[in-house]
């Protein structure tokens, strides 16, 4: 084990805690509410790439369930439901899990690439088009004027809507969040999904039940987005039926690749950078689009390990070090920990 | 009902020219285009730049569908050499992410020059208004586009059975190591199949311009009907997207007069169903996808 990059590591985390944590205190309320959707997607970004990065499955329909949690708990929200909010967050993150093993145990069982792409793409347009003709859910309206909730904990309450709170508080449960991702991905669970990226067939030979570890990955990747969506709805205040359609199911993608899919942290960074970009183009539509998508495109041709993988072979050439190619292969990039 | 019907095969051989390019492009290079719908839209646009809002002819209307053709198949001879060619041996989801970034380019580069407003193009003076057929009046443009349908169906079909050109496309599709070693250019061929679907794609666009408005949410909507008619049809298989086109249309328009409420949602239904019962499509073979 490196421990020169183990306490790196352990700096960076806590220097971008910090970063964050104290971020109302030197900045604009409006570059405060980018950050929490930051925040937001990134654990949107990171949840979609459970299943790209490390299961080898290519979805294209991500946000139906993020639009599942966002409109549960916009509803709920919207209707005074007595629930506490912890407990809404964590029922909408089940509800959309099992949501999640429901279709993933359909669609799953074709694991055909082209087709696993295009059936979870129709996933996201039906409930598009299911929202857009619901009255209860707003039609194309969507729902606006969500509340936001005070939480009671017993000793004292928290009220969400006061002044950053809501921020402190996404910032606490989207690091929770990643954090239970990151221990999820390294852990035996991760790399049994690992292998079966790599080696389906083989990984199989090897006496572990893939499709059961396909439709695991699957689950837990749709009750995070739920939960992301669950966080979305009080922040933003407004949902719409287009948080489930075919653009919004590709951000997380978009995020994954320009980070880096081989490496963890990869659709943080990934999600941070495309918001400076969107951020930077906000008046000009037409050209946002075209240069996200020339970025995504000399990403995939020119550096398909993203910023991540690119950092990475940088730090590699410092001497000193071995080869990666001699240390590592193939494998993620990401923990160098892994490999003796 | 009747009416449903007739209408639903037109709506159906209208997704069917879509469909084609992209099938047919899957069949050969196992690339998903996801930019297939836009650069169907980008036709559109060109199109629509030349003959404005109404044509005066039949005859402008069809030279200016063809100089939408050539134009995108330049566009596509562009595409293969910068992205589809790098990507020969790269991963199939990588590929497919691709071809999504070129979604966004082309909707950018479009939306850039286009603008984003809708227009609404009607069908060239040269039609009439149409004829009756029993007690149901056909409007002269859905015939119309029913039998260009029924056309390139027929001359793609016998292009890849019958003509020397299909079956080295064949070959190479089945197996592209075997047909180098024959001396076919491989490269060659696949640029050559990217440039027939794009063109199909360029020509798509001029010939349903009338079909229905002009605007940013057209390829999308088509490009997702296509997908379907693909799926349904079977990867790859240009009969297969033939009449999973024409079925499709036919279940969205009856499906609108007995569910009026879900416009949209039928076919989606019917490709989740389908998918379950038959995932290598209406004609495909095992394996074969």
């Amino acid at each position: 084990m490196n421990a020169v990059s183990g306490t790196r590591t352990a700096l960076a985390i806590a220097a971008g805690a910090l970063l964050l944590a104290t971020l109302p205190a030197w900045t604009t309320p409006a570059i405060v509410f980018l950050v929490g959707l930051v925040l937001i997607d990134s654990i949107f970004a990171l949840s979609w790439n459970l299943l790209f990065g490390f299961t080898g499955l290519t979805t294209f329909g991500h946000a139906a369930f993020f639009a599942f949690g966002s409109y549960a708990t916009g509803v709920a929200l919207k209707m005074q439901a007595p629930i506490h909010f912890l407990l809404l967050l964590v029922v909408v993150a089940l509800l959309g899990a099992l949501f999640s093993a429901l279709v993933g145990a359909v669609v799953l069982r074709r694991t055909a690439g082209i087709a696993l792409a295009i059936l979870t793409m129709a996933l996201g347009e039906i409930l598009h088009i299911i929202i857009g003709y619901s009255n209860v859910l707003g039609r194309e309206d969507g729902i606006s004027g969500i509340p936001r909730p005070v939480i009671d904990l017993l000793v004292a309450k928290v009220d969400l809507q006061a002044g950053n709170s809501y921020y402190w508080f996404l910032c606490l449960v989207c690091s929770l969040v990643a954090g239970a991702l990151c221990w999820l991905t390294f852990g035996r669970f991760g790399r049994v999904l690992r292998s079966i990226q790599q080696d389906a067939e083989r990984t199989a030979f090897l006496g572990m039940n893939v499709a059961r570890y396909r439709l695991a990955s699957f689950t837990i990747a749709g009750g995070v987005a739920a939960l992301a969506g669950a966080l979305y709805a009080p922040w933003v205040q407004t949902i719409t039926p287009e948080l489930s359609d075919t653009f919004r199911s590709a951000q997380p993608m978009l995020n994954a690749l320009l980070g880096g899919a081989q490496s963890f942290w990869g659709p943080v960074v990934g999600t941070a950078v495309f918001a400076v970009v969107n951020f930077s183009m906000r008046t000009l539509p037409g050209l946002a689009e075209l240069v996200v998508g020339v970025i995504l495109l000399i990403i995939i041709l020119v550096a398909p390990t993203g910023l991540m993988g690119l950092l990475g072979k940088l730090a590699w050439r410092m001497p000193g070090k071995l080869s990666p190619r001699r240390a590592l292969g193939k494998l993620p990039r990401c923990r160098k920990k892994a490999i003796p | 009902m009747f009416f449903a019907i007739l209408n639903g095969l037109s709506v159906g051989a209208a997704v069917f020219l879509v469909a084609a390019g992209l099938t047919f492009v899957f069949g050969i290079l196992r690339v998903m285009n996801f930019a297939h719908g836009h650069f169907f839209m980008i036709g559109a646009y060109i199109a629509f730049s030349i003959i404005g809002q109404q044509s005066d002819s039949l005859t402008t209307y069809l030279l200016a569908s063809l100089v939408a053709g050539v134009v995108v198949a330049i566009l596509g001879v562009i595409t293969d050499f910068t992205v589809l060619r790098r990507l020969r041996h790269v991963d199939h989801a990588y590929v497919m992410i691709a071809t999504f970034a070129l979604l966004m380019v082309a909707s950018g580069v479009s939306k850039l020059i286009w603008g984003q407003n809708s227009y609404s193009i009607s069908p060239p003076t040269g039609f009439g208004e149409g004829f009756a057929m029993g007690d149901v009046f056909v409007s002269s443009f859905s015939a119309f586009v029913f039998v260009a349908g029924v056309l390139i169906f027929l001359l793609l079909d016998l292009g890849i059975h019958r003509s020397w050109f299909g079956k080295v496309l064949q070959g190479v599709a089945s197996d592209s190591w075997m047909a180098g070693q024959l001396g076919i250019n491989v490269p060659l061929l696949y640029t050559g199949a990217v440039v027939l679907a794009f063109f199909l794609a360029g020509f798509a666009g001029g010939i349903l311009l009338p079909n229905q408005g002009l605007s940013p949410g057209l390829a999308l909507s088509y490009l997702l009907h296509a997908f379907v008619a693909v799926i349904i049809g079977g990867l790859g298989n240009i009969r297969g997207a033939f009449f999973a086109s024409l079925l499709m249309g036919v279940v969205e328009s009856v499906s609108l007069v007995v569910l009026p409420n879900f416009p949209g949602l039928s076919i989606y239904v019917v490709m989740v169903a389908f998918l379950l019962w038959r995932p290598q499509g209406l004609f495909g073979q095992e394996g074969h996808a």
